[in-house]
């Protein structure tokens, strides 16, 4: 153990201990000369408490020394250093020492009022203090993706103080692991070569997700070869164990039965370290900005540790991109108590239903099952149903999907058709008796997905035995995103179907680039779908009335009619906004002929980067970030609703567990090497502050002053 | 009320005493002249005029001559005032207050003034290092003018030697004699209490005034002092504070061994602080004395 001072120039101050002495030996008071008759029992009286009077006068001596001692070595800040680490480390003398300072999103944990980085802050700014002149330091800021960088260690202490108070706290992960190995590059700097050490201080929370213990530790180049450097770590934490609850999960996903626009929003909570709580509010806001409102509060159990889920229901008002919020009450982590995500709400789909062949017997009428299906409650279609020679009048522009049912063909309106379709309109085509095949090839040239061919008949409705011989479907793609819905013992609804007549289809050439969706039976396909420019067809090779199939009076019917209608509007696409971490970089699906402008975090404020080319924007913070895009053709500059996504949270900086001290010594070389503290005391060695004790030992001697004086 | 602080201020011993006789006779209350007696003294040839009743009547028959018996007045008492006047009785811790001795002499001089007036004969003895001067009793009137000047004329010195004074009272006291010692007893010798004692021994009844300067009994002393004998060349030096406790314990133990010597040997023992009226020192004594008296 040696000893040093904060504050060396102060220790004039002991030279205070001699005015005792001095006043004993140079201001002594002279006596005042009394004639007393009584002399000789003064005289006994003296000779009787003389010993008992020099002790008194000795210790009455030594406490005025002491107090007056003690209070100036107190305020020269005095503190034993271990010397034996010191001494495991190699020769004594000055340290090259570079600061890592972690300024991760964990950081912002609050404790006592504080955040962990502000107590950091004040570490690192102490260790930097307590650097002997000759000690040059460098400083690495630890809270993001990517290797950070510093300078070479050097003396320009105002540079580094300001660059640690003004360091920022950050929303992303940090990777101390690599921000340490940074730092030793940083100290194989032939600049700090000249000094006999090399020393790194960590002023972090310790959170394990930080390290990475499986790495090489850290290894600085020297002269003499690869040394391990001296390591501090300066505990923010102050070896207190942090809980902290959070919303690990969130996903939005359509439920019609919460209405046209319903969603169902599953939230995952997450706990470590905190105590097991009922009924805390989850809120869900919907809306960004000042048009947020609050919209639903449920009651949470949440577990001790672990997580639990919570499912909840919202119907939006109207369709387009929308942003839903669920938060806890915020505790000492908050960033991690909201969690965002954009939802982009399908629009309503305008159908034109043609009815080629109407019947005034409504079970015998196509359009009266799809267009009974297609209006229900929960469904986002609006359904217009014409005729043939409605269809001829009708304008195709004003909808977004034209569904044919036993239309014989388009006749004049075929070019709009396909130009409907090719502009991006969906087209629905169902069989039935009227449907002249040629005339459909002919006036259309390829607008189907596969040419029509000739009608075949399975079995003969209403004979003996037909139920057995009709067709059934078989080779389902319930992947696509139009039956993706039917899961389980839905699919059922479509399986049991009976087909006793279908449109026997040529075969399509690779060019059309047809997709069959379902075939019968005995191979042949029975929906089949085409994209054909930037719209989409779809081929049923039935009939929608009960004539030829019995699909109309199955449970499949209505959701399938709903979602086919709404991937021809082109609704279902995968438009899904993806939240991003903060801190990864996130490529954005920018309209043909635009380009990114600017784009715009959940502060307001607006980044650019270059002029040309940007493609990804790397969300710097958690929120809902908008990316402002630029017409090619127009020059003009607007925001993008459907281009905006939500930057969450990093997880890992949510777990808040702790490495424990003896971990991370091991790591970086044993106790020899690295040191824990917990007391944010600064740097290099393991120094015990004498001066509270000195105080103590001050207040002693006064106290001890006044009793001898009684 | 003889307040020695308004004594003090009056000019010479004559003044004090006279002030302290008045006082002291207006508290009395009573004559002090009672109890006197005749003793014969010669015979003288009758001539006219003579008392008939005092013709010796046994001379007569035997030799046919008129002799008349001539009377020698008797005094009540015979009395010794024994006074200190070493060093240490020139001592007053306050410069409004009178020094031992001169509280002393103030009593002494009272007392003879008071005993003349009752025509008994009062006799004087100083001592210091020795007997330095003395007076034989006398009950004459002029007697008490004597002891005045012999006492107006005293200043503190030298040692104290009570022994001196008892062994000139051994050889000039033969009769039963009443002796009032008025000393600090600051003797060296540690028989002084023995010394006066043996007086009593001696039949004479021994009365002591012990005489005690306020600042003896209190030690108001605080600061670093050099403490000074006042009857030889030694000193001390000690912080008032620390050795106060201890003199005052010394102090206590030595008054109680006076106290309790003089009880046993039956000697009027009357301690008296300087700062104390003189009548509430005499009118006691004297009250006691009238006591034994009758």
């Amino acid at each position: 153990m040696s000893l040093s001072f904060l504050h060396p120039a102060l220790l004039w101050g002991l030279l205070a201990a001699a005015i005792p002495l001095a006043i004993h030996l140079f201001f002594r008071r002279k006596p005042r000369a009394v004639r007393f008759p009584a002399i000789d029992f003064v005289m006994q009286a003296r000779k009787e408490t003389e010993r008992r009077l020099r002790l008194r006068r000795l210790l009455l001596f030594v406490a005025r020394t002491a107090l007056l001692a003690a209070a100036a070595l107190a305020i020269a800040r005095p503190q034993f250093e271990a010397t034996e680490a010191r001494a495991a480390q190699g020769p004594a003398g000055p340290a090259a020492t570079v600061l890592v300072l972690d300024t991760s999103a964990s950081m912002a944990y609050r404790l006592g009022g504080r955040t962990l980085l502000d107590r950091a802050r004040e570490d690192a700014l102490e260790a930097l203090v307590s650097l002997g002149p000759d000690e040059p330091a460098s400083l690495v800021v630890c809270g993001g993706e990517g290797v950070p960088v510093a300078d070479p260690p050097g003396f320009d202490r105002v540079a580094l103080r300001r660059a640690i108070a003004e360091a920022p706290q950050g929303y992303g992960h940090s990777d101390l692991t690599t921000c340490v190995a940074a730092a030793a590059r940083v100290l194989s700097d032939p600049a700090a070569a000249a000094t006999a050490r090399r020393r790194i201080v960590i002023a972090t929370d310790m959170t394990a997700s930080a390290w990475r213990l499986d790495a090489q530790p850290p290894v600085v180049a020297s002269p003499a070869g690869p040394v391990r450097p001296e390591v501090a770590l300066l505990d923010a934490a102050r070896g207190e164990r942090l809980g902290n609850r959070w919303i690990s999960g969130l996903v939005a996903e359509p439920e019609p039965a919460a209405g046209s626009h319903g969603y169902r929003i599953g939230v995952t909570v997450s706990g470590e370290g905190v105590e097991a709580e009922r009924d805390v509010p989850l809120t869900l806001r919907i809306g960004s900005g000042r048009d947020e409102r609050m919209t639903l509060r449920a009651l949470l159990e949440l577990p001790a540790s672990g997580s639990t889920r919570k499912a909840l229901a919202h119907d939006f008002a109207t369709g387009g991109p929308a942003v839903i919020t669920v938060a806890l009450p915020q505790d000492a982590l908050p960033e991690d108590d909201a969690l965002s995500l954009v939802v982009d709400v399908p629009r309503d789909v305008r159908v034109l239903v043609v009815n080629g062949a109407p019947s005034s017997v409504r079970h015998r009428d196509a359009a009266y099952f799809l267009e009974a299906a297609l209006s229900g409650p929960a469904s986002p279609v609006r359904v217009t149903v014409v005729d043939a020679e409605g269809f001829a009048k009708a304008r195709l522009s004003d909808h977004d999907v034209v569904m044919a049912l036993d239309l014989r063909a388009p006749g004049p309106k075929a070019a709009e058709l396909v130009s409907f379709v090719e502009g991006g309109g969906g087209l629905f085509v169902a069989m039935g008796d009227d449907v002249d095949p040629d005339r459909w090839e002919a006036e259309t040239k390829g607008l189907l997905p596969a040419p029509l061919h000739v009608v075949k008949t399975a079995a003969e409705r209403g004979t003996p035995g037909s139920e057995g011989k009709a067709a059934r479907l078989a080779e389902i793609d319930w992947d696509h995103p139009a039956l993706r819905v039917f899961t389980g013992p839905a699919r059922e609804g479509l399986e049991s179907m009976r087909t006793w007549r279908y449109m026997l289809l040529k075969p399509a050439t690779r060019e059309s680039g047809s997709r069959v969706l379902a075939r019968y039976d005995d191979g042949a396909p029975a929906l089949v779908e085409a994209r054909r420019g930037r719209g989409r067809v779809m081929l049923y090779a039935s009939t929608l009335d009960p004539e030829w199939s019995d699909w109309t009076i199955r449970t499949s019917f209505l959701p399938a009619m709903q979602r086919i209608a709404s991937w021809l509007a082109g609704s279902l696409d995968e438009r899904r906004s993806v939240p991003g971490v903060v801190g990864a970089p996130r490529p954005i699906p920018l309209p043909a002929g635009t380009t990114i402008a600017a784009w715009i975090g959940p502060d307001g404020r607006e980044r650019r980067g270059p002029a040309l080319g940007v493609t990804t924007v790397t969300p710097d913070r958690p929120g809902l970030w908008q990316v402002k895009v630029r017409d090619g053709a127009t020059g003009g500059e607007r925001i993008d609703p459907a281009l905006s996504f939500v930057g969450w949270p990093d997880p890992r900086e949510s777990d808040v567990r702790r490495l424990e001290p003896a971990e991370l010594t091991a790591w970086f070389g044993g106790e020899a090497l690295a040191r824990v503290a917990s007391d944010g005391t600064a740097a290099g060695s393991r120094q015990v502050p004498l001066w509270s004790w000195l105080l103590l030992l001050a207040v002693a001697a006064f106290l001890s002053e006044g009793l001898l004086l009684v | 009320m003889l307040d020695p602080a308004v004594l003090a201020r009056l000019a010479g011993l004559r003044l004090r005493v006279r002030a302290t006789v008045e006082g002291v006779l207006t508290g009395l209350h009573r004559s002090p002249h009672h109890g006197q007696s005749v003793e014969f003294s010669e015979h003288k040839e009758y001539a006219p005029g003579d008392e008939l009743r005092h013709v010796d009547w046994k001379v007569f028959g035997k030799s046919d001559k008129y002799y008349v018996k001539r009377f020698e007045q008797e005094t009540n008492l015979r009395a010794w005032l024994v006074v200190d006047s070493s060093g240490s009785m020139g001592y007053r811790g306050q410069d409004d207050r009178l020094t031992k001795l001169e509280y002393a002499c103030t009593l002494a001089g009272t007392l003879a003034h008071l005993l003349v007036r009752q025509q008994d004969a009062v006799g004087l003895a100083v001592f210091s290092g020795e007997v330095t001067g003395a007076l034989a009793p006398r009950a004459e009137p002029s007697q008490a003018s004597a002891v005045l000047e012999v006492l107006e004329s005293l200043e503190a010195g030298g040692g104290t030697s009570l022994a001196s004074a008892v062994r000139f009272l051994a050889e000039r006291a033969r009769r039963r004699s009443a002796i009032v010692v008025l000393s600090d007893l600051l003797d060296r010798d540690e028989k002084v209490l023995r010394l006066v004692a043996d007086l009593r021994r001696r039949r004479h009844e021994v009365a002591l005034f012990h005489l005690l300067d306020p600042a003896e009994i209190e030690f108001p002393f605080d600061d670093p002092t050099l403490f000074l004998s006042m009857e030889d060349d030694r000193s001390v030096e000690a912080r008032g504070q620390d050795v106060r406790k201890g003199y005052l314990e010394l102090l206590a133990a030595w008054l109680e061994e006076v106290r309790r010597t003089c009880g046993e040997n039956d000697v009027d023992y009357v301690r008296v602080r300087t700062d104390q009226p003189l009548d509430e020192v005499l009118l006691p004594f004297l009250a006691r004395r009238e006591r034994s008296a009758a």
